[in-house]
């Protein structure tokens, strides 16, 4: 499953290039609790440069903003699940589950309840026990060989993050409305990046460019508004 | 070394940041109802632009790493870059573009 191949790699990814102690302990705890696979390639680098708090909560509103609107379909399809079943059906939404739930022709009812909770339970596990088998796997070679050699041997490998965002940023743009998002976006984040590296040096600004990236961004969003919403067509 | 308390405080931070933005709707309109019209479109609008914004993270990161030879203008990092998103386009598997930009990336900063 692509799912769990995912994961390991980010699991792998901070058991080596983290520089976390317990990389198993913390891949486990943290994928158990973000469900993401941007947010898990995006971890590493936080603990890994220890990013302000502050840019890291940014970060997480701005890449899972979308999921506040999978809610709302989803709505009627959770209904009558009890408290609990419903916290954990919505600690679950991603973007895969969410495809699969709306896709599930069975009519609102306990048997679409327990298929949605078994899809969320599932996924979750492949999720977990992917990044979790990764750091298990890296913290092993590590220890086989040497932290050194498996760092200088696999050096390189954090691109995988950068090619993830690709990917997925490739497939958004399949769609003709993301494209303009996307450029202001992109274009934004640069400017930012080039202004404040002229300032202060490239190291502080790729740390501290994100909160300014991000309220520029907004801002050109909803100066656009009337120009992208009219393009829906 | 010792990061603990970092990591306790992004794990725990950003696992209740996650289920207040996914549980905001059955919060809100529990009820009926829709969202007012600005947050359905920066819902819509918001994820093309961070994940844009993702992409020039990364490689604002890699701007250290530029030198002589090779390694001017970023010429792994972009050349690694095209190769995923042209496979991305091409095969769409996610899995394959990945593995096959971050192989050639590894290839090229060791012969630069």
């Amino acid at each position: 499953m692509g799912y769990s191949t995912m994961g390991f790699a980010a699991g792998a990814l901070l058991a080596v290039h983290g520089g976390v102690s317990w990389p198993v302990l913390w891949g486990a705890v943290s994928s158990g609790l973000f469900i993401s696979g941007p947010l898990q390639y995006l971890f590493v680098d936080w603990v890994k440069t220890s990013l302000a708090i502050g840019s890291v909560f940014v970060v997480v509103l701005c890449v899972n903003f979308r999921y506040c609107l999978y809610g709302l379909s989803l709505l009627e399809r959770f209904k009558g699940a009890g408290a609990l079943a419903k916290f954990y059906l919505i600690m679950g939404i991603t973007d895969e589950t969410y495809a699969l739930q709306m896709n599930c022709r069975l009519p609102p009812g306990r048997p679409l309840r327990t298929y949605c909770l078994m899809l969320t339970a599932l996924d979750h596990l492949y999720w977990v026990l992917g990044v979790t088998a990764g750091a298990l796997a890296g913290s092993l070679a590590q220890s086989v060989v040497s932290p050194e050699k498996v760092q200088s041997a696999t050096a390189g490998i954090d691109f995988a993050m950068t090619a993830l965002f690709i990917v997925i940023l490739v497939d958004q743009c399949r769609e003709r409305v993301n494209r303009m998002p996307a450029i202001i976006g992109g274009a934004a984040a640069s400017a930012v990046f080039i202004a404040m590296a002229a300032v202060f040096g490239p190291a502080r600004a790729r740390a501290d460019m994100l909160i300014p990236a991000i309220v520029s961004i907004v801002a050109l969003l909803l100066v656009f508004r009337r120009r992208l919403e009219g393009s829906r067509g | 070394m010792d990061k603990t308390g970092y990591l306790i405080l992004v794990c725990v931070g950003v696992g209740i940041l996650s289920w207040c933005l996914r549980a905001l709707p059955f919060l809100l309109f529990g009820r009926k109802g829709e969202p007012p019209k600005i947050v359905a479109y920066v819902g819509r609008v918001l994820s093309p632009a961070a994940i844009a914004m993702l992409v020039v993270y990364c490689y604002a990161g890699y701007v250290q790493a530029s030198g002589p030879g090779l390694r001017v203008f970023f010429l792994p990092e972009m050349l690694a870059g095209v190769l995923t998103a042209a496979l991305q386009l091409w095969r769409r598997n996610p899995l394959v573009s990945i593995l096959a930009g971050t192989t050639l990336y590894m290839t090229l900063i060791r012969i630069a």
